[in-house]
């Protein structure tokens, strides 16, 4: 179960960076499109504003225009046939304008439906505007012929007169239309046109402000998501330390049980291979040093009993015989330790596996010194006791035996030998 | 229980930003110009029973929609109630409206209620006829004296065709009665003496010429008459003595023709001066009418009194149709040309049947447009002209289909 926490709060960490990623750049990626597409739209509608704008204007342009050429006609400045040259300029480019103006397809209804009824007026200024031309044109030609005629040598002064009469006629009936039907007309239709233009940017601003609305809202749910993104992410790296602590925690507890359990198993195992009493190493312990030399070194290897050793338990007690047994494996311990590995390998037996180093006459040497040493007089427990020991000697050869067994099989019976002949004496074990 | 408490704290925190982000949302919708988010305008009519004013009233209204405005719309009871009038203004006042446009009944029994508006800050418009009052800042129109210019000139037009239909040419007195029925609003008093001002020009004119056409026949018979027996060069003199120009009709100048000069001049002033009196003797009024019966009352009068009208005039939607409805009793329609003011659908229906020859029509669709949009420049601190005139349009049965005058007598027709 540790090991899935483990996981998970790995996961946990890494899941929330990953969201972090991938929130930061949806964040960024958003706003980027949506900054240029409003800017983009923004310019768009202000384009096609301005664009409206400039054409309407120019219509009215023209229609002032054409009321000032008509005026020039009718009052006779200029030349009539520039004047009316121009005039049809006029009137060619004002539809032109109306032309393109229905065109743009980002006109509303409600503006569209003010410049068509202000395209009627228009268009009834153009009629009376033309109707007017041709009793210009007519007073134009009327004139002319009186010119001809009073050019003449004989004129005919009944067609001078008449067509004077109808001149006149005909410039109070211009008159009349240009001040009552034309020029209201003119004006009308100029409110109109600014109608439109005013209706136009109305509309603008608000397609305008409709796009900053969606920006704004797109913005607030970036911003929504980026503090939901934000909280949780927090949420997540706090859950992640958590389990982290947690986690070291537990591993700090399995370290100290780790540490705990590997000494015990260390004393375990050193239990094994001591003797509980003694301290010193056991027959378990000379059985695993031991065993991977057999087949292929040669080392020095002796055993030491003590003779009759049970007298002192029978006469003084087991635990005086305890106390007895650790005195001497302590004074074999300061004496020897550093010549020898040494063995306690049953109640009284003590064996001695010596260093390579040692030769073997300095060996001969230290035997005799054990046999001194453990056969002098210990004090213990306020009482001094003293006894023999006998000792076996072997010169291991390498594949001498297969196993401990064997090898402590031999050294026993050269032991016994020595005991049967009254011990206090070390032999050699003879390889036959 | 850690992680329920986790839960919890997160979906809280997920209620907030989601609920910030809507208030953030609904934050910027509220900016949103709404349809009437601009203020309210008054609009002050002088009548509800005549399709003018409904007109005025639909232009009004599409202005304020177009513009985002709320429209109060008030109708008095004729043209002569300003008693309602009054009470609309101080309701408009309470209501606080950025503007009034009224077509005020009376030029100065209202100026009180104006100065009350013009106190709250509130602007005035007149339309159709102006208020004697100086804080008005504009008025719509179409001219009165143009109207009745447009209505003498295709009275003259309709008579003359008539004539020559008849008797082949006019002789010096083409017509005996003029009636004239005038309506009892300001306005009625323009429209009536630029009609018989124009009327009389016209008349004059074509008489003066006449009667020189004559005396030019009568000198070159004589003159004919005389060479029969004379020099032919002495009537090559007498002819171009009478050549130049003696009827040139801009003001007569009688120094244009040669020869025998004061006594001609003289002639024909006295002549004129004769003409203007005929003339004058021509025009009858009626007393002053406010509703059809009455007109129709006076219409009936008038035709008994002199059977020998052959011109009636009405200057306004209730005068023109008692004419008619006279008129049409009488059976009188093919013998009198009756012109007359607006296009009522009632009246369409007489210009259809023939007994209507025509009538002057105003644009009051868009006299109330464009008085909404001048009230808002106004109320908005823009400076704006202090008359508009919207223009008036004769129309008769062949021109009553023509786009343009469809356009004015339906403009909801426009733009499909």
């Amino acid at each position: 179960m540790a090991k899935e926490k483990k996981k998970a709060s790995k996961h946990g960490n890494s899941n929330a960076y990953i969201f972090a990623a991938i929130l930061l750049f949806v964040v960024t990626v958003t706003n980027m499109f949506q900054t240029s597409y409003l800017y983009g739209n923004v310019r768009k509608v202000n384009d096609q504003t301005g664009d409206t704008m400039n054409c309407i204007n120019q219509i009215r342009g023209q229609l002032s225009n054409i009321n000032e050429t008509m005026l020039m006609l009718i009052g006779q400045i200029g030349v009539p046939a520039e004047n009316a040259a121009k005039m049809g300029a006029y009137f060619g480019q004002m539809t032109e304008q109306i032309n393109r103006f229905e065109n743009f397809d980002t006109i509303s209804d409600t503006t569209r439906h003010r410049f068509a009824y202000a395209k009627t007026f228009i268009s009834g200024y153009q009629d009376s505007i033309n109707l007017l031309r041709e009793k210009f044109m007519e007073t134009s030609s009327l004139g002319q012929e009186i010119a001809e005629e009073q050019a003449k040598e004989h004129p005919d002064y009944q067609l001078i007169q008449s067509n004077a009469a109808k001149i006149s006629e005909l410039n109070s009936e211009m008159d009349d239309m240009y001040t009552q039907d034309i020029y209201p007309m003119q004006v009308t239709a100029s409110e109109m046109l600014i109608a439109t233009i005013e209706l136009n940017s109305a509309d603008a601003a608000e397609k305008g402000a409709a796009l900053v609305k969606v920006f704004i809202f797109v913005e607030a749910l970036m911003v929504g998501v980026l503090i939901l993104g934000e909280v949780a992410i927090f949420i997540i790296a706090r859950y992640a330390k958590k389990a982290r602590l947690e986690l070291e925690e537990r591993e700090r507890n399995l370290q100290e049980v780790g540490a705990r359990l590997k000494s015990t198993r260390q004393k375990a195992s050193d239990l094994a291979v001591t003797n509980i009493l003694t301290g010193m190493k056991n027959r378990y312990a000379l059985d695993s040093d031991i065993s991977e030399r057999l087949e292929s070194d040669r080392f020095n290897i002796a055993v030491f009993d003590m003779d009759n050793f049970r007298i002192i338990n029978d006469t003084y007690g087991y635990d005086f015989g305890d106390e007895y047994l650790v005195a001497i494996a302590e004074k074999l311990k300061q004496e020897f330790s550093e010549s020898a590995e040494i063995y306690n390998i049953s109640g009284n037996e003590f064996c001695f596996v010596f260093n390579r180093e040692i030769t073997e006459s300095q060996v001969m040497g230290i035997i005799q010194n054990i046999q001194a040493i453990m056969s002098s007089p210990f004090t213990v427990l306020n009482l001094t006791v003293q006894l023999t020991v006998s000792g076996a000697f072997y010169h291991y050869l390498p594949g001498d035996c297969l196993n401990l067994n064997s090898l402590l099989v031999k050294l026993d019976t050269t032991m016994r030998n020595a005991k049967m002949n009254g011990g206090n004496m070390i032999n050699t074990v003879v390889n036959m | 229980m850690n992680k329920m408490k986790r839960k919890g704290i997160l979906s809280r925190i997920a209620l907030c930003a989601v609920s910030l982000t809507m208030v953030a949302s609904v934050s910027a919708c509220g900016k949103s110009d709404a349809d009437n988010s601009n203020g309210k305008i008054a609009v002050i009519t002088k009548s509800d029973k005549v399709s003018f004013w409904s007109e005025v009233q639909k232009g009004s209204q599409d202005a304020c929609d177009e513009y985002g405005y709320e429209m109060l719309y008030y109708a008095a009871s004729g043209d002569n109630d300003y008693a309602s009038q009054q009470e609309y203004i101080n309701d408009a006042i309470k209501q606080e409206v950025e503007a009034i446009v009224i077509a005020p009944n009376d030029p100065k029994e209202l100026n009180e209620s104006f100065k009350k508006a013009e106190a709250a800050g509130i602007k005035i418009i007149n339309i159709n006829s102006r208020a004697d009052y100086d804080g008005v800042s504009s008025l719509i129109a179409s001219s009165d004296s143009d109207a009745g210019k447009v209505a003498a000139r295709n009275a003259y037009k309709l008579l003359m065709a008539a004539n020559n239909a008849e008797n082949g040419a006019g002789g010096s007195s083409p017509v005996s009665k003029i009636a004239i029925i005038g309506h009892t609003a300001a306005t009625a008093d323009e429209r009536v003496n630029s009609f018989k001002d124009d009327f009389a020009e016209r008349l004059g004119n074509y008489i003066d010429k006449q009667r020189t056409a004559m005396m030019q026949a009568q000198a070159a018979q004589a003159q004919a008459a005389a060479a029969e027996g004379g020099d032919s060069s002495e009537s090559g003199d007498a002819s171009s003595a009478g050549g130049p120009p003696a009827g040139v009709t801009t003001g007569g100048d009688a120094s244009a023709a040669g020869g025998d000069s004061s006594q001609a001049s003289g002639m024909k002033q006295r002549a004129e001066g004769e003409t203007a009196a005929m003339i004058s003797q021509f025009f009858i009024e009626g007393e002053r009418c406010s509703t059809i019966d009455a007109a129709y009352e006076e219409a009936k009068l008038l035709i008994n009194e002199n059977p020998d009208i052959r011109i009636m005039y009405g200057t306004n939607t209730n005068t023109t149709l008692g004419i008619c409805k006279a008129v049409e009793e009488l059976d009188l329609g093919s013998n009198v040309i009756v012109v007359g003011f607006n296009s009522d659908e009632s009246e369409l229906k007489y210009i259809r049947s023939g007994i209507l020859d025509g009538t002057v029509i105003q644009n009051p669709y868009t006299m109330g447009y464009i008085s909404i949009k001048y009230a808002k420049d106004v109320a908005a601190g823009k400076g704006v002209a202090t008359k508009l005139d919207t223009g008036v349009t004769w129309i008769d049965a062949s021109n009553l289909n023509q786009d343009l005058v469809q356009a004015l007598l339906y403009p909801e027709k426009i733009g499909g």
